[in-house]
This record gives structure tokens, C-alpha cells and sequence, in this order.
């Protein structure tokens, strides 16, 4: 595909239409100008150098000509894109930390389980902060072009943290699934161990002990994992809840609403409608009771300081 | 894939570049350039959170240096000004300015002038100056569509206009393609030999360095081809899936809007219908209506097996599951209810207005012979309380296309019935039809009973039978295509630009029609691409027209016609 820039034969007739204008505008908002093409001359001629968006703090507000600070919520939409990058590394981790918790070992790996659990907890956190913090983002007031850029950040990281939840659902169901497996393995290979242990032993007495000690051991190995089982039910009903409240948020794919032609029509239409509401609203204030009464009491008491002055005048 | 292909890759390299949060500004043509080939999820992914038209940018006072503004507009003069407005007042951090097509000298000048505040970052042109609605098929989606029927002396300003935006059009197309081809016209229409000529002239002399493409074996085929050679196809009524929604209830940029036509649910209102985004669309599309609803009942039932099984919600495991296959059921629910709709609304229609009766007769006006029968069916479809005016005045036309000469007597008759019937018709419609793609105007074999061969091969034609009564009509396109491979359109009918020559076989060929295609023709193009000839076709136009909009054109260039002959 053909392309042409442009950009160099419209940066001489830039520079060429500022020389000519240069002598004629000496004083006014000289230093201004000045330091405006400072700033841009620094960049590379070749290609253009994104300017940073992230301002330090007030003391760039002394530069003449700053690229503005962004409004507050940018904050949220930046500290949520943060907590999706570690979400993602720590999902790199728990999937090391499943498939070593999974590993058949001789001794109990509670320290792995454990592990697991910490990192499983964490990201839930994580989303559920990151999901609070997405509400923030909703807009209040009427529609409006800052609005509807809110709307949109606020889309598309949904987008992004539900298809993450969405993807921790999915790993701990596999998780949870080799974890029954293996429960079922174990218990079968413990009672068939106990089995053949069983016709070694000559007491019966000591048998039967050693039977029920080890039939207890089994209970509770299984015990245990009934109880993890459970915890990481726990975690994906959680998580059903964020995505339930996520998908709300998110574009269909494939539908109208996904079409750019189609959401600024609204746009403006939805513009329309504030502007219609904004007017009624107005007008029903103009004319509204209260209004009137304070108009009519102020006008009683400028005649009765007329009327007190007259008094005071003719007496 | 090509045509869509290049527009979204063009969309891709703009905003790829630029890091952080963007907006994009679009005017009104390339907002449908755009929304046809990505959606809107797509765009927040590349951190574009902001789509505004230019027109309301102009207008709103809010600052927002924090964005990064990128403008893809149409260089016209209307956008330079506004442009200009704009960057004497910058509201955002940076300005990158994308135009569609090519930009003049002055207009950068102008730009460059404005730019006190050394706003702007970059100015490129990016040719996505088209509508890619199919792979293969893309329009102009041009308003006064109607300006190639009249002679350059009655608007010569409006036919300029119109001209040039072809020339931008089919250039734009054949830059992203980064072809430069052979042209060839249609030697009876002035309007194509212009455009034809304009065209050449552009790519071989003005900007011949920035058309200066690799050759290949083969140059390509520019074939610029008039509506009026072929004025059958946009009245007749279709029966295959896209086509026919388009006659019925009207297709723009791939959107179907169903408020006019029934009151249905918020989210039925307005659909999609894009064979890249729906795969039930993309395999019924070119099928015809009896084959679609047997098709979407089967989808239906897959849909309901889906919706039992998730009903049976026992376990834990299966609530796990239904959240995992949420989304996609979502999305399953919502494409079966569109189709079940848009087919349903159009059944309705169909009955309304009696379409399979009145269909039957124009097919048989279009492919077969027998004019004493064809007089007695329009006659007695005229007759008929149920057949709407709309319906008439297309049964009229098509017979007054095809039996022009024959019987004149009973044609006069046939008139002075429409008029009478039809209080809304505008009288003299079908004969000012006549003077512009009556058989003295016409080039191709419209009814094949010019051609030996192409009589011939109706009369087997007629003793096989056809498989369906309803789709039987192949549009002119589809014989013209046929010259091309076998390597056989005439010269004296389709002359070359200049001294342009062709060796042997292109092995693409953009076929522009000016006046507008009609979807029955993009799907012969498709069918004909499928066959893997070797040739690939691409078919244009100034709009994608149906019966309704053929015949609007027609109205208003007979009012044109009419008042500039008063003032002669």
C-alpha cells in the first residue's frame, strides 16, 4: 500500500511563512513563541518524539507553554493499567506454582498449596481493587467530549480485566480438576497400599490399629483437600461476581454497538437530548416558585427602605 | 480480503506509531471508510478512547492537551478550512494529519500558514479514499448519484465535481493496490470516456512519479463501465440473501436499519451485516431465500441444544462451565435473533406486497422471450389492487426496455395504464428511461438476442429449464466478465485510453461502474472469483444501488433535464 508524506514539504512552508511573520510579531508573547519552537526543534526532524503526557507536578506549571496536566481520573485509568501488568506477571507465576503443587511428591506439599493460595488470593484482590477502581471512572454530569473519553477507557479496560478473570477461571478449573484426580488417585492408592501392608502384619490386633490408623490418616488427607477444594470454589465465585459485573461493561463484539459510526450518532444525539434537558431544567428554574417569592420579597423591602427613608425625610 | 484488507492496513500504520491516549477526527466520508472495516473495540485497543467528526470539533471549547489527535480526513477545501480553524487554536498535545487521497500544493501552503503553534506533527496521505463494504466490492457512496445521466452542458460545475471525485476514488484504490493499469471505457457513454480520460491522465502524466509501481508481467485492467448499459439489473427484485435485504429494507455501510420497518427490541433496531465479523452471513450470503431459511433453521436448533444444555445446570462444574461459555452464547443468542428477524421482516414483505408473483413476470421480462405473453402478464399485474405503484412502474419498465420496438401500440397502452393507476408515478419516467439506456444506447447484449451465440445459448437455455425461476437472471456484468477471460472484449465497444495496449490476459481488472453496482453484481463478481479462473475481478461503483434508489436517480436527473430545457 502506497503512502506519501508530506511532512517535510510542510515543515518548509512552516518555517518559511514564520521567518516572514517573525520580524512583524517582535514583542508580543515573544518568550512564549520562542521557547515553544525551542521545544519543538529539540525533536528529531526525521521522526516525531511523543511528548511525554506526565507532568512531574506544580512545578512545570512555571513553563510557558506545558502539554497540560491530565485530569484526575487519568490516575485511576494509569493505576488500573498497573495492576493488570501485575496481574499478568503474577499469573506467570501461578502457573509455575500449579504445576509444582500438582507434582506427585513424597512428602505433603502444604508449602506449595500454600503458595498457590497466596498468589490465587492475590490476584483476586488485585481485580477486585482494579474493578472498584473501574467505577470510578464512570462519568457524572451531562454527556460531553471528556465524558465520552471516560466511557471509552473505562470499556476497554474492562475488556481487558475481564479477559483476564476469564483466563484465572480457567486455570484454577484445571487446577481444581488434576487436584480431584489426584485426590482419587491417592485415596485408591492409600487403600490399596493399606491392603497389601494388611497381610505382612501377623497381629490382628495390631492390624486392625494399624488399619484405622492408617483409614484415619486417609480421612484426613482427604479432608484436607476437601477443604481446599472448597477454598478454590471460594475464589472462583468471586470471581463469576466480578466478571458478572464486568460484562456490563464490555462492547459485544460483532454488534451494532461496536460500530464507530454508529456510537458518535449517539453521541451526538445523546448531546443533543443534555443540551434539550439542560434548557428545560433551566427554564422550569427561572419559573419555578421559589424564584418568584424571593423576587417579591425583595421588591417589598426596597419599598419599605423607600417608604422608611421618605418617613425620616418629610419628619 | 484485498480491498478490506489495505484500508485497515492503512488504519493500522496510523496509529500504530503513535504512543498514548489518541482521538481520532474523522469527516463524514471517512467515518464510513473506517467503521465498514474496524470496530470500535478494535480502536480502544489501540488506545484511541476518543472518535470525534470534524464538524463537531470546530464547534466544542474543551481542552484536552493530554490527547494526541489523529485527523484522517478528505482533502477537500471544506476540511482545509476547518483544519485551519483548529490549528489556530490547538486544543490537543499533537496533531497528526492523515488525508485520504492527495493533497495540492496550496492546500499545504494554507496548512502551513495556520500553524503558528507548530501544532502539527506529521501530514501524510494515506489512500483509504473508499468504502471496502465486501472483499471485492466498494463504493463511493456518492450523494447526486444521479448527474451521470445528463449532458455536460446542464451542470458542467456538478459533473466536474462528480468527476473528480471518481478520478480520487479510483486512484486512492489503485495506490493502496500500488497497481498502475490499462484503461479502458465504454465507447457510448461521455460520462466514462471523461472519467476514462481524467484518470489516464492523472496516473500517467500529473502524478505519474507516485504511480511508477513495479510492473509485473501483466499490467492490470481499469474497465470504466455505465449503469445504462445495463439498466435491468437495479430493477429487478432479488431473492439471494445480501441483495435482498438491500432491496427490501436497505443496506448502508453493512448496516441494516429495521426501525422504519417494524417495532422491535433496542437491540434489533439496527444490525450488522458484515461477511467479515459473521460467519453464518458470510457462508448464506450469496444463497438464495428458500436455502437461507433452511439454513438459519438449523442454526436455530443448534442454538437450542446449546440453551437446553445450559439450562441442566447440576454442578458446580457446569455453573463454571456456563460462565466460561457466557460470552460466546451471548454472542450466539444475538446473531441468531438478527438473522431470525431480518429474515422474518422480509417474509413479511414479501407477502405484502406479493413479491413471488411479481417477481416471476420480471424474470421473465429479463430472460425469456414471447412478447404478446409478457403484455398479458404486466397487463394483468397491473390490474392487480395488491401490486404496489413501486412494483408497477418497475413491470412497466422492464417491459418497455426489452419490447421497445415491438408493438408500440400496446407499449403506449401499457403507459397510459401506469398513469392511471399509479397516482404518485411521474409521468414520462419510463420513456425518459428509454432515452437514456433504450437499445440505441446500449452497448452490450442486454437481452442476448443480438448475438448469435447468445441466442443460441437462450434457446438451451429455455429447453433445459431452470433451476429457479427467481434467480435466473445473470446480469450484464457477468458476460463482460466472460469477454475479459477468454480474452475477447471488443475493441470497438470497450476502446483503450490513448495509446494504451493490453498484452494478452490481465490478471486483474478493476471494473468501475459508473452510476452504481448493485449487490447482484458484486455477488457474480465473488462467484466468478471463486472460480479461480486466474483473473481477478474488483468490482466499483458511485453507490451500491437498489430498485428504490435507480429510480430516484432517475427522477431527479428527469427534473434536471426538464427544467434546463425550459430555461433553453
Amino acid at each position: 500500500m502506497a503512502t506519501r508524506n508530506r511532512t517535510t514539504v510542510y515543515r518548509k512552508h512552516r518555517d518559511a511563512c514564520k521567518s516572514a511573520r517573525a520580524p512583524l510579531s517582535d514583542s508580543f508573547g515573544g518568550p512564549v513563541i520562542e521557547m515553544v519552537s525551542g521545544s519543538f526543534a529539540r525533536s528529531n526532524h526525521s521522526s516525531y518524539a511523543p511528548l511525554s503526557t506526565n507532568d512531574p507536578g506544580p512545578s512545570s506549571s512555571d513553563d510557558a507553554f506545558t502539554i497540560g496536566l491530565p485530569p484526575a481520573w487519568v490516575d485511576d485509568s494509569e493505576e488500573i493499567t498497573f495492576n493488570i501488568q501485575k496481574v499478568r506477571d503474577k499469573m506467570g507465576e501461578l502457573a509455575k506454582a500449579h504445576s509444582k503443587a500438582l507434582m506427585p511428591t513424597f512428602g505433603d506439599n502444604r508449602g506449595d498449596q500454600r503458595v498457590v493460595e497466596m498468589l490465587t488470593h492475590e490476584i483476586t484482590d488485585l481485580l477486585r481493587k482494579s474493578e472498584k477502581r473501574l467505577h470510578n471512572l464512570s462519568t457524572r454530569g451531562g454527556p460531553s467530549q471528556e465524558s465520552n473519553l471516560r466511557k471509552n477507557v473505562q470499556r476497554s479496560l474492562a475488556t481487558d480485566l475481564q479477559s483476564l478473570s476469564m483466563e484465572l477461571r480457567r486455570k484454577q478449573s484445571t487446577y481444581l480438576k488434576r487436584l480431584q484426580q489426584q485426590k482419587e488417585g491417592q485415596d485408591g492408592v492409600d487403600l490399596e497400599f493399606n491392603m497389601n501392608g494388611k497381610m505382612s502384619r501377623l497381629d490382628e490386633d495390631e492390624e486392625l490399629g494399624g488399619m484405622t490408623v492408617k483409614l484415619k490418616e486417609g480421612q484426613h488427607v482427604s479432608a484436607e483437600r476437601e477443604r481446599e477444594i472448597q477454598q478454590v470454589l471460594g475464589s472462583v465465585n468471586d470471581l463469576a461476581q466480578i466478571m458478572k459485573d464486568l460484562s456490563a461493561l464490555v462492547i459485544d463484539q460483532g454488534t451494532i454497538v461496536d460500530r464507530i459510526d454508529y456510537n458518535i450518532q449517539n453521541v451526538s444525539s445523546s448531546v443533543e437530548e443534555g443540551y434539550k434537558q439542560l434548557q428545560k431544567a433551566e427554564r422550569t428554574q427561572r419559573e419555578g416558585a421559589m424564584v418568584k417569592c424571593a423576587t417579591i420579597l425583595l421588591i417589598l423591602c426596597l419599598i419599605m427602605i423607600v417608604l422608611l427613608i421618605l418617613k425620616n425625610v418629610l419628619f | 480480503m484485498v480491498l478490506v484488507t489495505s484500508v485497515r492496513d492503512y488504519i493500522n500504520r496510523m496509529l500504530h506509531d503513535i504512543s498514548g491516549m489518541k482521538v481520532l477526527i474523522l469527516d463524514s466520508e471517512t467515518v464510513s471508510n473506517v467503521s465498514i472495516v474496524y470496530s470500535q473495540s478494535e480502536l480502544l485497543q489501540k488506545e484511541v478512547f476518543l472518535v470525534e467528526m470534524i464538524d463537531s470539533i470546530s464547534v466544542s471549547k474543551e481542552s484536552m492537551s493530554h490527547l494526541k489527535a489523529v485527523y484522517f480526513v478528505r482533502p477537500t477545501s471544506d476540511n482545509i478550512q476547518k483544519l485551519r480553524y483548529q490549528l489556530a487554536n490547538p486544543r490537543f498535545g499533537e496533531h497528526h494529519l492523515f488525508f485520504s487521497n492527495l493533497l495540492k500544493d496550496t492546500q499545504i501552503h494554507i496548512l502551513a500558514d495556520s500553524d503558528e503553534h507548530e501544532a502539527v506533527q506529521q501530514v501524510q496521505e494515506f489512500y483509504a479514499d473508499f468504502v471496502a463494504g465486501d472483499p471485492y466490492h466498494f463504493t463511493l457512496n456518492m450523494p447526486s448519484n444521479h448527474l451521470y445521466m445528463l449532458p455536460a452542458v446542464v451542470d458542467p460545475s456538478g459533473l466536474q465535481r462528480y468527476s473528480d471525485r471518481v478520478v480520487d476514488g479510483i486512484a486512492a484504490l489503485f495506490l493502496a493496490l500500488k497497481r498502475r493499469p490499462v484503461i479502458r471505457y465504454q465507447r457510448t457513454s461521455d460520462t466514462a470516456k471523461r472519467i476514462a480520460q481524467e484518470t489516464a491522465k492523472l496516473m500517467y502524466q500529473h502524478e505519474s512519479g507516485l504511480f511508477d509501481f513495479r510492473r509485473t508481467e501483466s499490467s492490470p485492467l481499469l474497465l470504466v463501465i455505465d449503469r445504462r448499459d445495463d439498466p435491468v439489473t437495479p430493477l429487478l427484485n432479488q431473492w439471494t440473501y445480501q441483495a435482498m435485504v438491500h432491496e427490501l429494507i436497505g443496506l448502508q455501510d453493512n448496516k441494516v436499519d429495521l426501525r422504519a420497518i417494524a417495532s422491535l427490541p433496542k437491540d434489533q433496531q439496527e444490525v450488522v451485516l458484515s461477511s467479515e465479523q459473521d460467519a453464518f452471513f458470510k457462508s448464506n450470503m450469496y444463497e438464495n431465500f428458500g436455502d437461507i431459511g433452511m439454513n438459519i433453521k438449523r442454526m436455530v436448533d443448534d442454538f437450542q441444544q446449546v440453551a437446553k444444555s445450559n439450562q441442566n445446570i447440576q454442578t458446580v462444574e457446569d455453573m463454571a462451565r456456563f460462565v466460561d461459555n457466557y460470552p460466546e452464547y451471548k454472542k450466539m443468542q444475538g446473531n441468531v435473533s438478527k438473522h431470525v428477524t431480518l429474515v422474518t421482516e422480509m417474509s413479511k414483505l414479501v407477502e405484502a406486497r406479493k413479491l413471488m408473483l411479481v417477481s416471476q413476470t420480471e424474470q421473465d421480462l429479463a430472460c425469456n422471450g414471447g412478447q404478446g405473453a409478457a403484455y398479458e402478464a404486466v397487463t394483468d399485474l397491473l390490474n392487480n389492487e395488491s401490486v404496489s405503484d413501486i412494483d408497477r412502474l418497475r413491470l412497466v419498465m422492464l417491459y418497455a426496455l426489452r419490447y421497445e420496438k415491438e408493438n408500440p401500440v400496446q407499449l403506449m397502452q401499457l403507459f397510459n395504464k401506469l398513469a392511471s393507476r399509479s397516482p404518485k408515478y411521474k409521468p414520462g419516467l419510463v420513456q425518459f428511461l428509454l432515452k437514456q439506456a433504450g437499445v440505441e444506447k446500449r452497448t452490450g447484449d442486454l437481452f442476448g438476442n443480438r448475438d448469435l451465440m447468445n441466442i443460441a445459448r437462450n434457446m438451451a437455455r429455455g429447453l433445459k429449464g431452470v433451476e429457479n425461476v427467481y434467480t435466473q437472471h445473470q446480469p450484464l456484468l457477468f458476460q463482460t466478465m466472460e469477454s475479459i477471460t477468454r480474452g475477447r472484449l471488443r475493441d470497438v465497444d470497450y476502446p483503450f485510453v490513448g495509446d494504451h495496449f493490453q498484452q494478452g490476459r490481465p490478471q486483474e481488472v478493476v471494473i468501475f461502474m459508473v452510476g452504481g453496482t448493485t449487490y447482484e453484481e458484486s455477488r457474480s463478481v465473488a462467484l466468478q472469483n471463486a472460480t479461480n479462473s486466474g483473473i481477478r475481478f474488483i468490482l466499483g461503483g458511485t453507490a451500491v444501488l437498489n430498485s428504490k434508489r435507480f429510480l430516484l436517480d432517475l427522477e431527479e436527473a428527469q427534473r434536471i433535464a426538464r427544467s434546463g430545457s425550459h430555461m433553453v
